[in-house]
């Protein structure tokens, strides 16, 4: 066993550097007991996933009873019409929306947007069918649905790999709520006229940049975030 | 005839671990005992089997209700033993490990236990890894009587064992006030998820007695004193604008003042500290100081006005009819923006630690680690057994200032370290 020369302790054999000074063991005539098991195991450990079994069954079953209970009273009380078929897709998207992110809580962030805006996409492309409205799904659902879609992992990927601060997220959802108006308008306006512009989702824009601004200068000032932090504890 | 199933109120202590909760944190100490030889996991998993049905209140799942959290008898099959790892005190689900909040490693010679806080304090999970220990000898054809703390596996727990002391004790008139006011806050680089890192200290109990006794004071009191230095030091080297008080949340065993046998939470924290901002202290000074606020504060009129203050709140009829969530809310902000904040580091004494005779033989140390702190500091865990202390820092931060100002203010007072660590 070697001291160290910093702090005078002595130091476990498996140790190579002191943990208090990190000075590194040097002892010239020790020769190194190759049979001594260190102290502490070598493994990492990780937390597994529990899976949410209870709830996923739950939400299951109350989604698959609503769906088929609307089927069967669709089909043998009210029967005009086939206006379960939109509850039943709508029982669809819900459960999309739900079940993955509780049996596969490692499933990516952007993949699990994707599937719930594909089935978003997937439900209006079957209005569109029953309707033959092809232009609105083209023209207006499809681009909208590809906005959100983009913007929530925009906004997704920002708290994730830049920060997570209260302040920093409110302003990229500030910002995205506003861009997305802008975009909805944008496609709106075009499918109905044929000309690019905007009109109300300029108030929408401008309030969220006020707001976002307002909230940057409050990041940026220590003295300022100390006051609203101060000003509105809980 | 089918027995009923027993259920248990959490007690004061063990009502805020859940509400700290997260995927990230739990509250989970861990107590190791080192045996002479190697651990031979079959035996150990037998012992396990035999042992935990003995204590109710580790066997046991948390579950919610609509106002409070509650503990039912676990009946999943009991969990298995694991190999070691090198990051303890991992975060705990409630709904993992077959919703048991208990885990026993193994490694080499040494059996873990780790432990929700909710279960017990330190003192329970020590009479449970002292019966396992025990039973795990047992099992192996040596005969260990059922003695200081050993538990008779093939008796029915005593109703004692189960009590919320707490509730049986809160009589006070007085209801002093919560907050202690804000104390330094370590200035650190947070380690990385899960890693834990310990440095361990191991010395003579022989030679901490005669250092103590040369101040005239007694070990706890010394080693109190030897933190609250450590971390005068390193508030004076992080160069803070405005110095702030050091504190030490320290947890006061009340069976050493009120008589239970419970095996559950019976701890209430006390607050040791030193006010730099009134000017500097020597190491004597600051002696003095811990000497005269234990003396001061640990009898059981003011602890038990302590406690009467948790259990009054926790009795009050409005706080009770509070639906559970916005108790959690209230409870956990509570906790980050004053508990959380009203002490520098943690240190815990567990004392000498009493087996049978014939048991001593067989056990080489004991540890203890007080888990992952909830926020970026160090907690410092002592215990003592057949004349050696172990002294276990347990941090998430990557700076080990306080340890090595810590152990080198023993090495200059004539205590000799050894130093064993899994920092890498």
């Amino acid at each position: 066993m070697s001291y160290c020369v910093n702090c005078g302790v002595k130091l476990e054999e498996s140790l190579k550097k002191c943990p208090l000074c990190n000075t590194p063991v040097y002892h010239p005539i020790e020769t190194k007991d190759t049979e001594h098991i260190p102290p502490y195991a070598k493994e990492k450990g990780e937390v597994g996933i529990v899976r949410k079994t209870d709830q996923v069954i739950l939400i299951s079953v109350f989604i698959i009873c609503t769906a088929v209970g609307c089927g069967l009273l669709n089909l043998l009380v009210f029967q005009q019409g086939m206006w379960s078929i939109y509850v039943i897709g709508l029982c669809c998207i819900l459960w999309i929306f739900f079940i993955p992110v509780m049996i596969y809580q490692k499933l990516p962030f952007v993949l699990m947007i994707f599937f719930d805006g594909a089935a978003v996409a997937s439900y209006c492309a079957f209005i569109a069918y029953r309707y033959d409205g092809w232009d609105w799904y083209i023209g207006i659902a499809l681009p909208i649905i590809g906005m959100a879609v983009l913007f929530i992992t925009l906004i997704g990927f920002l708290y994730q790999r830049v920060s997570k601060s209260i302040l920093f997220t409110a302003v990229t959802v500030v910002l995205g709520i506003g861009m997305f108006c802008t975009g909805i308008d944008l496609c709106i306006r075009y499918y109905l006229t044929g000309t690019i512009g905007i009109a109300w989702s300029a108030i929408v824009l401008t309030c969220s940049i006020i707001i976002a601004i307002t909230l940057i200068t409050i990041m940026r000032i220590s003295r300022l975030r100390e006051e609203v932090r101060k000003r509105m504890h809980i | 005839m089918s027995k009923k199933k027993q259920w248990y109120k959490l007690d004061l202590s063990a009502n805020v671990y859940p509400t700290l909760q997260r995927k990230q944190f739990s509250s989970v100490y861990r107590i190791s005992v080192t045996l002479t030889e190697k651990i031979k996991p079959q035996f150990l998993q037998l012992a396990l089997e035999k042992t935990l049905p003995r204590f109710p209140n580790m066997k046991v799942a948390m579950r919610k209700g609509v106002f409070w959290r509650y503990l039912e008898p676990n009946e999943n099959p009991i969990p298995k033993i694991q190999p070691d790892i090198c990051n303890p005190c991992m975060p705990m689900h409630m709904k993992g490990n077959n919703r048991y909040l208990l885990r026993i490693y193994y490694y080499d010679r040494q059996i873990s236990l780790e432990a929700f806080h909710s279960l017990a304090d330190g003192y329970g999970g020590l009479v449970f890894l002292k019966t396992l220990a025990a039973v795990y000898l047992q099992t192996q054809g040596i005969s260990i009587p059922n003695d200081y703390g050993v538990l008779n596996i093939d008796e029915e727990a005593d109703p004692g064992e189960l009590e919320d002391a707490y509730i049986k004790y809160a009589n006070s008139k007085v209801l002093p006030a919560r907050s202690q006011g804000k104390a330094y806050r370590i200035r650190s680089t947070k380690e990385p998820f899960y890693t834990l890192n310990v440095i361990s200290g191991n010395m003579r109990v022989e030679d901490l007695k005669t250092v103590s006794k040369g101040y005239k004071v007694t070990i706890t009191e010394y080693l109190n004193s030897v933190l609250l230095y450590a971390l005068l030091q390193k508030q004076k080297s992080d160069k803070v604008r405005k110095e702030k008080p050091v504190k030490i949340a320290m947890p006061v065993d009340l069976r050493r003042l009120f008589p239970s046998n419970t095996l559950r939470n019976f701890i209430t924290m006390i607050y040791p500290g030193i006010d730099p901002r009134l000017g500097e202290y020597t190491f004597e000074e600051i002696l003095k100081q811990t000497h005269h606020f234990m003396r001061y504060y640990i009898n059981d009129k003011f602890l038990n006005a302590d406690i009467t203050t948790n259990a009054y709140t926790q009795q009050n009829i409005w706080v009770r009819v509070v639906p559970l969530f916005i108790k959690d809310f209230v409870v956990r902000q509570f906790y980050i923006k004053v508990q959380d904040k009203q002490s520098t580091a943690g240190l815990t004494n567990l004392g000498i630690v009493e087996t049978p005779e014939e048991m001593k033989g067989y056990i080489e140390r004991f540890d203890v680690l007080m888990g992952q702190p909830f926020s970026p500091r160090t907690n410092c865990a002592v215990i003592s057994f057949q004349g050696v202390t172990t002294i276990n820092f347990a941090s998430s931060i990557v700076e080990s200032d306080v340890e090595r100002y810590f152990f080198r203010k023993l090495v200059e007072d004539g205590v000799p370290v050894t130093i064993r660590s899994n920092r890498k």
